[in-house]
């Protein structure tokens, strides 16, 4: 293998190694395939929501879902992730310990999820939500800027680009919240996925080395 | 010429070489990790890694102990506390200057 041409010279370290830590975390497709998984979770539950009425076993099942599924499916990701690259993969991946969650900027985080909340449940009550359009394309242009700024990669920032598309163009259809959402959550998770297979298939058929 | 470009001149110089930056940098980044995580994310060859983490042990930057998990041979690699001190000062030198 060649070498990687250095990176320029970075005054910042920190930055450098957040950003080379990313890529290397990215790099065998399994956290967005977990990603993908959860999207489509998220979207099979608000597609239940929609086609059967309120009050009736399914869309029940579906609240119920929401509340213990997808918690479950984003804090259990990465866990399984780890598992997964411990058992099968330690031999391309490598193996790391990270650093202790730092505990100021989990609460920052738990602050900024609490005060929305909050805001959204005013909006709610208040009846001052703008149109469903609106919150579709801003939700597809937010699933598109963490795509951007968590990949780090080409395929994330094209992944990106195409779900805020499609969720404009879901928006611009006239489509109700839920539906809308169903939908975009949907095609970003089937994208996810299949980019995220693609992405471990490939690296599966990397050669591995002989260790140093 | 200002005082604080002159301090560049004291610069560590195995740390400011770009690869060892890279290594250093991601160590303190993490509490530890093998050989096989740093050549993955660095995109440096193996024998070239190897070569500069053993410089990196040699002044003491870095701490190399050699273990297995299971089956797999690990080389798992850590930053010293010298290693820390070294990259802080770097890191203020550095911003200083610029």
């Amino acid at each position: 293998m060649e070498n990687a041409p250095t990176e320029p010279m970075v005054v910042n370290a920190d930055r450098m190694a957040q950003r080379l830590m990313q890529r290397a975390y990215n790099r065998d497709g399994l956290p967005e395939i977990a990603a993908g998984l959860a999207l489509l979770a998220s979207a099979g539950l608000l597609g239940m929501q929609v086609l059967y009425p309120r009050g009736s076993i399914v869309n029940r099942s579906a609240d119920f879902g929401f509340a213990l599924l997808i918690p479950v499916l984003i804090l259990g990701s990465q866990w399984a992730i780890k598992q997964v690259r411990r058992r099968y993969l330690i031999e391309r991946v490598g193996y790391v310990v990270p650093k202790p969650v730092n505990r100021l900027r989990v609460g920052a985080a738990f602050c900024v999820a609490l005060l929305t909340a909050v805001a959204v449940a005013f909006a709610a009550q208040r009846r001052i939500f703008p149109p469903d359009g609106w919150i579709l394309a801003e939700i597809a242009l937010v699933l598109c800027a963490m795509a951007v700024l968590n990949g780090r990669s080409q395929r994330f920032v094209i992944g990106g680009v195409l779900v805020a598309v499609a969720g404009v163009l879901i928006a611009l259809r006239g489509a109700s919240l839920d539906a809308g959402m169903a939908m975009l959550f949907g095609f970003a998770g089937a994208l996810a996925l299949l980019s995220g297979s693609v992405v471990l298939l490939r690296f599966l058929r990397e050669p591995t080395e002989a260790c140093e | 010429m200002s005082a604080k470009i002159l301090r560049l001149a004291e610069i560590d110089r195995i740390i400011h070489e770009p690869a060892r930056l890279m290594i250093v940098a991601l160590l303190a980044a993490v509490e530890e990790a093998d050989f096989q995580y740093l050549h993955q994310s660095t995109g440096l060859t193996k024998g070239n890694l190897s070569v500069h983490l053993s410089r990196l042990e040699e002044a003491g930057y870095v701490a190399i102990e050699k273990t297995f998990r299971g089956k797999y041979p690990l080389t798992i690699c850590r930053l010293t506390e010298r290693g820390r001190e070294v990259l802080d000062q770097y890191k203020k030198v550095m911003k200083a200057a610029l």
